[in-house]
């Protein structure tokens, strides 16, 4: 650190920036595979939604995004007709870290899961 | 050593604090190690670990001991009371630090704290003598068993409260300041120990003077105490962390002593009390060793020997048996009661220790407090000694664990493993009365005691993740700051994750129960059912047109704007319907020609050649349909052909006796015709009275003149619409009849004819047009209608009249025109009038009645000449402008002046200056306008019958028509017989009453032929053959001939 202490990488490279798209579209990936046909059930609900996270999160890793701190966020409920309003507001350094999400809904349950790439500088 | 057992506590020992620990115990290492072996029984368990440690630095460390034992040795042996002295005041110098360091230590430990004060009490007995100490030691523990005793139950011991009184006269003597103390200390030095020797008051004097100086210090090492006070001061003396270091051991020492009270209190009973023998016998020894000379000081020193022993024990965590146990020990001084007390206190203590250590400790404090509010002005020294001491203790263990040798390690091991028992045991039987207390200090208490087997390690691994924790939030801090001055960071605008609106009852209802019934059989999409469309804006044309070449300055045009293109449009097209209108007019009758051509070739031309074969000169004949129902019984008393359009004829119906089924018989019908168009006259014009001459307009036949009976000259105008006049429907056709455009019977009597016009005739502009007579429509156009008219009336007043064309004619009628029909555009201007008749000569006063004039001719060749024929045989010859012209008569061959009318009068239209007059007797003439005699004159071919009509052949100059009363046709050719006719045709069937010669000069399409009108009201076009009509070289040679003949004669 002392020696780096003049030389901060401020700004992820290019190839390393968090992509929305990209990220979304794995995100997207992800919510059809395990959720193709899924039905919701209130004992399974926890573990499935840590579980997406966690493929959502791996598979970001792979993707790349060096130098970012993923925090993948899943919420899963069952769809009994009630209206639902989620939103997000984060402090972050905007020209940096950004965020994607994806939704999967089906009959019986819908799905939002949403990256947030924090960059560490 | 051992290195099996080489675990940890290594970092616990910093080098330095060996090194002190070595210097401290160099001198007594010699003299007691007997005694030091005896403390590492004890002491085994930490000494083995830190021995074991570092086996190299011990190794060093020995020989370090050694060599300062050796040297110290001699040094320590004279020096020892000065060191004592000294000592003391160079604590004073870094009481501070102590002081401090005390109370951590008094917070962190309270049972030590008990230790420290019996030190601290101790240590006052040391400083002074050893009788007072002896003394105050017993009140102490009076004191404290008394105190604790007033606590519990209050005051029993009378011996307690003299003791008391006692030491608060001593105390209040102590509180007096530094430099009283020591007087006092001398003071009670000599009174109450005479012993003490004089060097060592000596010394106390040069510790004064030895305060400032280190070097002194560090001379004074000859006891174990001083030395390990010098070793502290060196302590001290280094760096900050060796201090820390220090502390750091001393917590790990006060750990340990703490779990040694909970154990080894119970189980080192035995061991205890051996060590103490052991010490009572080493004291021996050390009398036994110590000189002679140094008696007093030595037995001192036994006393302080035992003190400390005692005070390890306290130390080592010892509890109140084990305290009793040493007073038992030190008996040999103590009193019996107090060894009582003592037991009985040690009872009662064992039993607080049982129930909860803190009891005691409370008590103990309290005492403590008590204590010190005696105490105040000596507690910094106290402190200071208190300190010293525990170094000193401190240091006596590590001494001892450091002393270990290898031949004991079983027995410390054995002994470990008995400690460990006991652990387990005590802890065991703690965790059931201490339930109460949390688990969490009995889980303390397991890790400690874990720790204590396996080293203090643990101790020291979470400082160092502390510091390391530390360090790292210390660079994070940093890190942070440096970054944040780069980055912004905001808030970003809140995302909207998710929205799902509520589904409503309905969608819910059909969600759920809809679609039980259903099921999807089959999907129908009409995906090849497609339309295609293409909307597109309405393409907007518009009309153009072009013209080339350009006319008008317009070569192309149509609508630009819908509304001026309209306007344009119809202007344009009415200005193209004028010049339509004039083209298919002409093209009409162009058009009608030639059908009706075809129709009198194919018909009647035929028919009526043959019909008329009978005459000899003729080539063939049309009739034109004069049975019209207005024409029907009229006679035509007049033909005339255009000079211009020679197809187009004139034929004057006068009015009939005969009434007709048309009321037109007042009237004077004058039909134009078109020889090639016979079926049906062009025009039909219309006048009240009879006429009695008529001619065309010159140039194109567009106006017709005509001169009537009552002396008035009026015009037709051809190109009037025929909507202006009258229609007569007779049968299926229409007949439009036309009255006069102007006629001057309005215009002033003064400048009118007042006697019946006899001839009319234009003045033709200029000879020249007159004598090619071939001009074309076009000049005649170009010339316009302007042009004079010349009118004759009987009596011989020749008017001339200027034609103007109004440009526009007014449908309501002329106010100043009156003659002027309405709508009418020409009209007649008088231009002048002259009288050809001179004053009535002697001939007509003889009878002859007035002259007559008859016929009018204009000179072709200059129109400023006019011939006029009289009543007299003679052809009058004047100007317009008055001017006298020769001849002035021209009169016939034999005599000059007769009664004959001059009934014909024709100039040669072949240019030649000739003219033939035909008169009423008969007799035909031939003049030259130069001559007033004629050139011939036949006289006899009419048999005397008047000459009615004499004209040129208009195709052979030679060939002329005569036609008399008599129906004869006489027709002349000089160049074949120039005294009688060539040919003479009678007709007699049906009168002749009127005659009109035509020919078209023209070299391609040459005819010729007469006209004649019957007595039936019938009329005859009859063709010349063609040797009458086609022009040879002979028949200009002819009328030269003459013309020679003439001017010869």
């Amino acid at each position: 650190m002392d020696a780096g202490a003049s030389a901060y990488l401020i700004r992820p490279n290019y190839k390393d920036k968090f992509k929305a798209v990209l990220a979304k579209e794995c995100i997207g990936e992800i919510l059809r595979e395990q959720l193709y046909g899924a039905q919701y059930d209130p004992e399974e609900a926890p573990a499935l939604s840590r579980a997406l996270a966690d493929s959502i999160k791996n598979k970001l890793r792979d993707v790349g995004f060096d130098r970012y701190k993923l925090v993948v966020q899943v919420v899963v409920g069952e769809q009994r007709g009630e209206g639902v309003k989620m939103a997000a507001r984060c402090f972050w350094d905007a020209d940096t870290d950004s965020y994607a999400q994806d939704i999967f809904m089906n009959d019986s349950l819908f799905c939002v899961a949403a990256a947030f790439g924090v960059y560490y500088y | 050593m051992d290195p099996v057992k080489k675990i940890t506590k290594e970092d616990t020992w910093r080098s330095d604090d060996l090194k002190v620990h070595i210097e401290a115990h160099n001198e007594e290492s010699k003299r007691r190690s007997k005694r030091e072996e005896e403390h590492r029984k004890y002491r085994d368990g930490e000494s083995l670990d830190r021995r074991r440690r570092d086996p190299d630095r011990d190794a060093k460390r020995e020989k370090e001991k050694r060599r300062e034992r050796e040297s110290t040795r001699e040094k320590s042996k004279h020096r020892d009371p000065d060191g004592d002295r000294n000592q003391d005041d160079k604590l004073e110098d870094i009481r501070e630090d102590r002081y401090k360091e005390r109370k951590r230590e008094r917070e962190r430990d309270n049972r030590h704290r008990d230790g420290d004060e019996e030190e601290k009490r101790h240590s006052r007995g040391e400083k002074e003598t050893g009788e007072r100490r002896r003394d105050r030691e017993k009140d102490r523990y009076k004191d404290r068993d008394i105190d604790m005793y007033s606590q519990g139950a209050r005051g029993t011991n009378r011996e307690g409260e003299k003791d008391r009184d006692r030491r608060r006269t001593e105390r209040d003597r102590e509180r007096k300041s530094e430099t009283d103390r020591r007087k006092e200390e001398r003071r009670d030095g000599e009174k109450d120990e005479r012993e003490r020797d004089k060097e060592r008051e000596r010394e106390r004097r040069e510790r004064h003077r030895a305060r400032e100086s280190e070097q002194q210090r560090h001379e004074h090492e000859e006891k174990q105490r001083d030395g390990e006070r010098r070793e502290r001061r060196s302590d001290k003396e280094h760096s900050g962390h060796k201090e820390k270091e220090h502390r750091r051991d001393r917590e790990d020492r006060e750990k340990r002593r703490r779990d040694k009270e909970s154990h080894v209190a119970h189980t080192s009973h035995s061991r205890e009390a051996e060590q103490h023998h052991q010490e009572s016998k080493e004291s021996k020894d050390y009398f036994h060793s110590i000189k002679d000379g140094d008696r007093e000081k030595a037995r001192e020193r036994e006393e302080r020997d035992k003190r400390r022993e005692k005070r390890h024990k306290e130390a080592s965590e010892s509890k109140r048996s084990d305290r009793e146990r040493k007073h038992k020990d030190s008996s040999g001084h103590d009193l019996s009661e107090r060894i009582n007390r003592d037991k009985e206190v040690e009872n009662e203590e064992t039993e607080e220790n049982k129930q909860s250590s803190q009891d005691r400790n409370d008590y103990e404090e309290d005492f403590e407090d008590y204590e010190e509010d005696f105490e105040n002005v000596d507690e910094e020294e106290d402190d200071n000694e208190e300190e010293e001491e525990k170094e000193e203790h401190d240091k006596k263990l590590r001494e001892d664990k450091r002393e270990l040798s290898p031949k004991r390690r079983e027995e410390i091991e054995a002994i470990q493993r008995a400690i460990d028992e006991e652990n387990a045991r005590i802890y065991s039987a703690r965790s059931k009365p201490t339930t109460a207390e949390s688990a969490v200090t009995q889980s303390e208490r397991h890790s400690v005691d874990r720790s204590r087997t396996h080293g203090k390690i643990i101790d020291f691994v979470s400082a160092k993740q502390r510091e390391v924790s530390q360090k790292v939030a210390k660079k994070q801090k940093q890190r942070s700051e440096e970054l944040l001055r780069l980055i912004d960071l905001d808030f970003s605008i809140t995302f909207s994750l998710l929205e799902l609106p509520p589904v409503n009852e309905y969608d819910m209802y059909i969600k759920n129960f809809g679609a039980a019934n259903t099921k999807q059989a089959y999907v129908q999409c009409n995906e090849d059912n497609t339309d295609r469309d293409i909307q597109t804006e309405e393409v907007n044309t518009t009309d153009k047109w072009t013209q080339h070449p350009p006319e008008a300055n317009a070569a192309c045009g149509g609508s630009r704007a819908s509304e001026d293109s309209a306007d344009e449009s119809t202007s344009r097209i009415n200005t193209n319907s004028q010049r339509l209108t004039t083209f298919l007019r002409s093209a009409a009758q162009v058009m009608a020609v030639l059908i009706e051509e075809n129709m009198a070739e194919s018909n009647s031309v035929k028919r009526l050649r043959s019909q008329t074969d009978a005459l000899s000169f003729s080539d063939g004949c049309i009739q034109l349909n004069t049975k019209l129902p207005f024409l029907h019984g009229r006679q035509v008393s007049l033909l005339q052909f255009s000079q211009v359009q020679r197809q187009t004829l004139l034929s004057v119906h006068p009015p009939s006796s005969k009434s007709s089924a048309v009321r037109l018989d007042s009237e004077t019908i004058i039909c134009v015709w078109n020889i090639w168009e016979p079926s049906r006259p062009q025009k039909i014009l219309l006048y009240e009275s009879e006429v009695r001459c008529c001619c065309f307009s010159p140039g194109k036949v567009t106006l017709v003149f005509a001169g009537t009976e009552i002396g008035s000259v009026v015009v037709w105008d051809l190109r009037e619409h025929s909507g202006t006049h009258l229609n007569l429907v007779v049968g299926k056709e229409v007949w439009t009849l036309r009255y006069p455009t102007f006629s001057t019977d309005a215009v002033l009597s003064v400048v009118g004819h007042l006697s019946p016009v006899v001839s009319i005739e234009p003045v033709l502009a200029t000879a020249d047009t007159s004598l090619k007579s071939t001009l074309t429509a076009d000049i005649d156009e170009s010339l316009g209608l302007s042009f004079q008219l010349g009118s004759l009336d009987e009596n011989g007043v020749l008017t001339l009249w200027v034609v103007v064309e109004l440009h526009k004619g007014n449908d309501s009628g002329s106010q100043t025109d009156l003659g002027l029909r309405p709508g009418g555009k020409v009209k007649l201007l008088h231009s002048s009038s002259l009288q050809t008749t001179e004053k009535s000569p002697q001939d007509v006063i003889m009878g002859f009645g007035p002259p007559v004039s008859l016929q009018l001719k204009f000179l072709p060749s200059d129109s400023n000449h006019y011939f006029i024929g009289t009543n007299m045989g003679l052809v009058r010859h004047g100007t317009r402008h008055s001017l006298k012209v020769l001849p002035k008569f021209y009169r016939s061959q034999f005599d000059s002046c007769r009664p004959v009318e001059v009934t014909a009068l024709d100039f040669s239209p072949s240019g030649e200056p000739l003219f033939l007059v035909g008169c009423s007797d008969g007799t035909v003439r031939m003049h030259s306008v130069q001559r007033e005699d004629p050139l011939m004159e036949w006289s006899g071919c009419s048999s005397g019958a008047s000459i009615l009509s004499v004209q040129w052949s208009q195709t052979r100059p030679a060939v002329f028509c005569v036609l008399d009363a008599a129906s004869d046709l006489h027709i002349w050719d000089l160049t074949m017989k120039d005294y009688v006719p060539f040919v003479t045709e009678n007709i007699h069937n049906d009168r002749v009453t009127a005659m009109a010669v035509f020919g078209e000069p023209a070299k391609q399409n040459t005819f010729s032929g007469v006209a004649l009108a019957k007595q039936s009201g019938k009329v005859e076009i009859q063709y010349f053959k063609e040797s009458l009509t086609v022009p040879n070289a002979c028949d200009t040679e002819k009328l030269k001939s003459f013309l020679h003949n003439a001017f010869l004669i």
